[in-house]
Parts: C-alpha cells; structure tokens; sequence
C-alpha cells in the first residue's frame, strides 16, 4: 500500500489484482443492463489510485474501493436518470443466456427450465428492491461482502445493514417461494 | 414437544447465517423442511449470481486503469523540486567563480600607499621573489644591506 502511494507502479498493479473482482461484481449488479461496466470499472480502479493517500486504513482496501464503484454507479444512475433494472433474461455480449450454457446435471428439461425461471424471478426481484435494500443485497450475495465491509461500502453503521438486508431478504425471498409451483 | 417451523424471521436469520435463539438452532439441525427451505434459497443467490469477467478482460481493465493513472503523481513534486534546484544551482555558479570586486569598490588611493611603503621597504621585492633577488644579489655578511639599484 505504501508503495503504490508513493507512486510504485507494480505495487499499484498488485493492489487493483487483488481487488478489482469486487469492483466488477459491485458494477455489473448495480448498473442496469446495457450500461459499459468495464468502463465503470476502470473509472473505479483509476479514482482508487488517484485517491490512495486519501485512504486511511479504518477499514478494507476493498470495501473502500467497493464505496467508490457504489458512488460512481449512484452518479451514472442519476446522470442518465436511469432506473436500474436488470433484465428478466440477462444477455451476454453476443446476445446468448448465460443460463443456457451452464452444464445442468438435471437430465429433466423441465425442471432446468423452471431452475432458470427461478433465477430470472430473483434477479427481477432484486432490481425491483429500494435503491439501499438492492445495494446491501447485492453487496452481501453477489459481491461477497461480510456486513462490516457493506457498511464502510456504504458509509452506514452495521446495524442499518442489518435492517435493509433483513427486509431484502424477506421480500426476495417470500417473491421467490410464491412463485414456485 | 415439538417445535414449530422456522417463521419468516428465523429464516432469514437463517439464509444470513446469523445467530439463532438456541431452540430454533436446534429445531433447523434437525428438520428437513426448514434446512430445504434455507438452501434452496441460498442455492438460487448462488446461481443468480453472474460469472467473474475472464483474466483477459481483467488485465485489460487493470491495465488501462495504470495507464490513466499515468507518471505517478507522488513523483511529480520530486522533479519539480529537483528541475528548480538545479536552475538554482546553475545561476548561481558563476557568482561562485567570478569573485572580482567591481571597480567602483576598490580604494586605489589606499592601495596605492600600500604600493608605496613596501617599494619604500624593499624596493626588489616588486620585482621578483626574495630568494630570487638573493641569488642575484648576494647578501654581505658583513653589513647585510643588499644593493640597491
């Protein structure tokens, strides 16, 4: 870390590895679709950097770089005026289901069909969310982050963590399981 | 007695792997139903859950990151200060080898007299080096005085 401050390339270069997957998860999950995540991302690692001396240690390298993806995901969100959303079904860059390319060891049809409805159903449920719930849901389930690490992300006490993710998860979840045949 | 199933709450608890009032921790150890309920959510967060971009897309992101980052910018005060020492130095040099007192400074009727008693103490020694003029002009052991011309 002290290095990188002090304008060390490699040690920079060492650091972003370490934790630019957070960066990505953090961007692709609150972005809608069609935005350019890696654009984000690198926009993210780049304040990172710029910003290292401004970094005190309080807290993890990458929940502190998880708050800068979150604030700049915020500000694209506001600029563009753009409700987040992510699609029913998620596309990749060539237009295919990533679902669909996933190796199912379900030899039943239909019950892969209803396993891939199920995740669509969720991700739908998350993006319909309260912007605070959808972030701490988010930041705990697809990014990985424990509830220290969400709150510093999200400059809030753990216990107000605990309360968003409590009710994102009822509300997920109970969506998830009515939805089941 | 048999305990009841996990309500809403306990369930989240639950997913969120959070502390159980010890009854309910042991009634999930041993139901079925409730733990079904658990995975099955956890299982569908995990498969929701996208894949991590390649290293390919990483390293290139990584990379363009350094790039934009640029000369590092804890250096950039470190040159300047370095730039402006040596133009410091540099103009300052000739000063350090061009020690001349500007005419104006000089009192030449002082050094004049100055100039004066010593040709009045040895008239020789504007002329050359004192063991010069001895070679030259031996001294005589008797009277000491050395010859004047």
């Amino acid at each position: 870390m002290e290095a990188a401050r002090r304008g060390d390339r490699d040690a920079a270069e060492t650091l972003l590895e370490r934790h630019e997957l957070l960066v990505f998860r953090t961007c692709r999950r609150l972005l809608p679709a069609g935005e350019d995540v890696e654009a984000a991302v690198q926009e993210t690692l780049l304040r990172a950097l710029k910003n290292l001396g401004r970094f005190r240690g309080g807290g993890s390298f990458g929940a502190w770089t998880v708050a800068i993806a979150v604030n700049l995901c915020r500000d694209r969100l506001r600029r563009k005026r753009l409700v987040p959303f992510l699609p029913l079904e998620v596309r990749d860059e060539n237009g295919a289901d990533p679902l669909a390319s996933v190796p199912s060891s379900d030899p039943n049809p239909e019950r892969v069909a209803m396993a891939r409805q199920a995740v669509q159903r969720l991700r739908m449920e998350v993006s319909l969310l309260p912007t605070r719930q959808r972030e701490v849901f988010a930041l705990r389930f697809f990014v990985g982050l424990d509830l220290e690490g969400i709150a510093t992300a999200l400059g809030v006490d753990v216990g107000t963590v605990k309360t968003h993710l409590h009710r994102a998860v009822q509300r997920v979840r109970v969506a998830v399981e009515e939805a089941r045949p | 007695m048999s305990i009841p199933h996990l309500n809403d709450d306990e369930l989240n608890l639950a997913v969120l792997g959070e502390d159980l009032p010890p009854e309910v921790a042991e009634h999930l150890a041993g139901c079925l139903v409730c733990v079904r309920r658990r995975d099955a959510f956890l299982a569908l967060v995990e498969e929701a859950r996208e894949a991590d971009p390649d290293e390919a897309t990483r390293a290139g992101v990584r990379e363009r990151a350094l790039a934009a980052w640029g000369a590092p910018n804890g250096r950039h005060w470190v040159r300047w200060l370095a730039a402006a020492a040596a133009v410091l130095v540099l103009s300052l040099l000739p000063l350090r080898f061009n020690r001349t007192a500007p005419l104006s400074a000089i009192n030449v009727d002082a050094v004049m007299v100055e100039v004066d008693q010593m040709l009045d103490r040895d008239p020789l020694s504007a002329v050359a080096a004192e063991e010069i003029v001895d070679a030259v002009v031996p001294v005589s052991a008797e009277s000491g005085e050395r010859s004047v011309s």
